[in-house]
């Protein structure tokens, strides 16, 4: 039989070579390269497919294919450290995967709609950048140690940069791509440090196995075996907490939570199929993603999982309530993304590994779907977002009206869509678990209140978009837009829908169905995994404990459905009322003082620019010394030798007769030397 | 003959060595007329022939004179090969001075 795992370099090589393509000879093919894309897209999904299958078949793989730095140890170090790549396909890499590919893919034949049917130029190199930045985020998910996740998480930053400020002819992309670039480097600076610190601590950085790291660090914990360096004087459970804290900068620069989510609303100045791949399946959900493959870790430390939970459960609210006054429908939509992983941060936090992942899967779904929504609707609208100048869209685009309304259940949290099922289960794992830990109960509150404002703000959009009169001559007379646009809307409309259904855990808990939690087996190693990768190791491994309301399991489970589910309908019809009228008004102005604080988020922008001002003097500094000492000893070096070598080639005077003389000369010299130390002349 | 030549001690025969040498080296040094040049290292050549005919004689070993065999075998090749340069740049300079031809320098 032949080995599916064989392929999986294949999986993020084909994208790559569609990068390649795009970028040598994109300008030569039709379409500027598109269908390269989107064949290399393909096929790495029907390779996700088949390698998902075959982990479903009972077998996993976690291969080191190439070492790039000392094979079997140089000595450099506590530890002989190796530097590899390698690929590790567990069920969690598997899943991603398939959502990686199939997204990508989408938004590749979207693009043949959003780009090239408007006419915008330079399509080879948006294409090269779809292909590298697909390529980079599977390299991302293989990858089987930390390293080489942050040497693929740093591509995924490059290609981000490279895509939002893809116009680079107007003045807003370059500067958005800029602050995308160098917010999460920021982040990425502490996670770097992190990937050191976890070298220097364990001597790898390997994700699975008997000597990965997450595996050293809970023998360690025990006493039943050691870590090869801690700094000085630190106690064992604080580092290790440290640790997790400094990967986890890099977590929240990408997955834009608090306080370094301020350059996801900007990066909206991208092409929208770029804000569809950025926000659902690479780039954001990296960060996400990195916590589950190395949750193993995370639960070991407390401290770390409270703090992820609360800035999750934080982030969740905070940004809902930016998105109520936005005005632009991109704009509403980057805000329910960071929401969104704010809820996926608290579920991981209060050790709901598989209600995160769950949530990362239909988040990509109906996400995706939300933004190539807009999508089309910017397409209709002749790139006008403002949502004030649309309504009436629904008679006119009968199919992104329903896909995107589907999106919309699912992303408010409304039944039975796919929004409902994960958020439920976050929010239920949230209590259970913070009904003894009050850190806890407060993300969960807060992810709590986030359902009404969601719900609000996502209903707000949906009919000033779609619903009442017209209110602009574009809206009057929209675009039609082409099956390139209609096919992957239908794709993504029907996962929206029925995602949910893979993992309907309150349905088993409250009427004892067994084994329609499909995603809970597949995450748990039900059809096979890798032994320590499993939920079920995560959950010993965790701090919490159950704790339930009246009425016991069944008890909180409808208490937490009922809860949520009536807040969310709560702010749909509010929003109803509010906005599904044939003329809204704005209804900010109610709000006073605060919707201009809402308006400005919070003034976080003001704040970081007030904070780099502040802190010019540090890094002019770092910049003096830069230039000055290290530059200057590089540059002094070079000088030193140009000169020297400016003298000395005088010496080459192309006559022969003083030629000879030095000759003689050097001979006499050697003669004299030689006869001084030998002792002739004594 | 042999009686006479053996009777001279070697010290002589390398002090006319070195005699020649440093003959060969001041032209070499001081003239700027290229077939100077081949002269003197001819001279050179021979001054390192004497050497090695007096110490093959002062050994009683033949190895000495087969080697000053083979350096006057050599010198003839090296004349050759210098006739031939400084054709050439008679031809290119319309002059045998060595001063002349500087292009080859920085």
């Amino acid at each position: 039989m032949v080995n599916a795992f064989a392929y999986v370099p294949a999986i993020v090589l084909l994208p790559f070579f569609s990068f390649l393509v795009a970028l040598g000879a994109g300008r030569y093919l039709p379409k500027g390269g598109a269908f390269g894309g989107i064949a290399a897209t393909a096929g790495s999904f029907l390779l996700s497919i088949w390698v998902a299958a075959t982990v479903a078949g009972g077998r996993a793989y976690n291969e080191t294919l190439y070492y790039w730095a000392s094979e079997g140890g140089a000595g450099i170090g506590p530890t002989d450290i190796e530097l590899s790549f390698g690929v590790l396909i567990d069920p969690l890499s598997a899943l991603m995967l398939v959502i990686v590919t199939l997204v990508a893919l989408l938004v590749h034949v979207f693009s043949l709609g959003y780009m090239n049917d408007e006419g915008e130029t330079g399509l080879p190199r948006y294409y090269a950048g779809l292909g590298l930045f697909t390529a980079s985020m599977l390299g991302f998910v293989v990858a089987d140690n930390l390293l080489m996740a942050f040497m693929f998480f740093e591509l995924v930053g490059l290609c981000s940069y490279l895509l939002i400020g893809f116009n680079f002819r107007e003045p807003g992309p370059p500067s958005a791509a800029k602050k995308a670039f160098l917010v999460t480097r920021f982040g990425d600076y502490f996670f770097l440090v992190g990937v050191v610190a976890v070298f220097a601590t364990f001597g790898t950085a390997q994700f699975a196995g008997p000597e990965s790291f997450p595996a050293l660090a809970d023998a360690a914990l025990n006493g039943s075996g050691s870590v090869a360096w801690t700094p000085g004087g630190v106690e064992l459970g604080t580092w290790l907490t440290v640790v997790g804290l400094l990967v986890l900068g890099g977590v929240v620069g990408k997955s834009a939570q608090f306080p370094l989510h301020t350059w996801l609303p900007d990066a909206m100045e991208g092409p929208t199929p770029v804000s569809a791949l950025i926000h659902a399946a690479t780039m954001v959900a990296a960060g996400v993603y990195l916590v589950a493959r190395m949750y193993g870790f995370y639960v070991l430390t407390p401290t770390t999982m409270a703090v992820i939970a609360f800035i999750g459960g934080f982030t969740a609210l905070f940004a809902a309530t930016m998105g109520l006054v936005k005005n632009e429908l991109k704009q509403v939509l980057a805000y329910s993304t960071i929401s969104q992983y704010g809820y996926m941060m608290l579920a991981l936090g209060a050790g709901g590994y598989v209600a995160a992942v769950f949530h990362l899967t239909t988040h990509a779904f109906f996400k995706a779907l939300l933004f190539l929504g807009a999508g089309s609707v910017i397409i209709a609208m002749h790139h006008n977002e403002d949502m004030w100048d649309m309504g009436g869209l629904k008679s006119k685009l009968p199919v992104t009206y329903y896909t995107f309304l589907a999106g919309s259940l699912a992303l408010a949290g409304i039944f039975p869509f796919a929004g409902f099922w994960s958020k439920d289960e976050i929010l239920y794992e949230a209590l259970v678990h913070g009904l003894n830990d009050p850190l806890l109960l407060g993300g969960y509150l807060m992810g709590l209140l986030a359902v009404p404002v969601t719900a609000f703000y996502t209903f707000r959009m949906v009919f000033l978009t779609f619903h009442g009169e017209p209110r602009s001559d574009t809206a009057r007379d929209p675009v039609p837009v082409r099956w390139n646009v209609k096919g992957p809307l239908t794709v993504l409309g029907s996962l929206a829908v029925v995602t949910g259904f893979i993992n309907m855990v309150p349905v088993q808990k409250v009427l004892g169905i067994e084994g329609i939690d499909l995603l809970h087996l597949w995450l748990d190693n039900h059809w096979g995994g890798i032994e320590g990768l499993s939920s079920h190791h995560y959950a010993d491994l965790g701090p919490y404990s159950s704790g339930y309301l009246v009425g016991g399991e069944t008890g909180t489970v409808l208490v937490g459905a009922a809860v949520s589910l009536g807040l969310a309908l709560l702010g749909l019809g509010l929003a109803w009322r509010l906005y599904n009228v044939p003329s809204p008004a704005e209804h900010t102005a109610k709000l006073g003082g605060i919707k201009d604080v809402l308006y400005n988020n919070y003034y976080l922008d003001e704040l970081q620019v007030w904070l780099a001002y502040r802190t010019e003097d540090v890094a002019g500094g770092a910049n003096v010394f830069d230039q000055g000492i290290i530059d200057g000893v590089v540059n002094g070096v070079s000088s030193v030798s140009l000169t020297g070598g400016g003298r000395i080639r005088q010496l080459q005077s192309g006559i022969v007769s003083q030629y000879a003389a030095l000759l003689t000369f050097g001979l006499v010299a050697l003669l004299l030397v030689l006869g001084a130390t030998g002792g002739w002349f004594l | 003959m042999t009686a006479v030549a053996s009777s001279i001690p070697p010290s002589w025969y390398l002090l006319l060595a070195a005699a020649v040498f440093c003959v060969g080296l001041f032209g070499v040094l001081t003239r700027r007329n290229a077939l100077y040049f081949l002269m003197s290292v001819e001279l050179m050549m021979n001054a390192a022939n004497i050497n090695f005919v007096a110490f093959a004689l002062y050994y009683g070993d033949l190895t000495g004179q087969v080697f000053a065999l083979f350096v006057i075998a050599l010198a003839a090749a090296e004349v050759a090969i210098g006739i031939g340069i400084i054709l050439v740049l008679y031809r290119n300079f319309g002059t045998t001075d060595v001063t002349v031809p500087a292009e080859m320098r920085w």
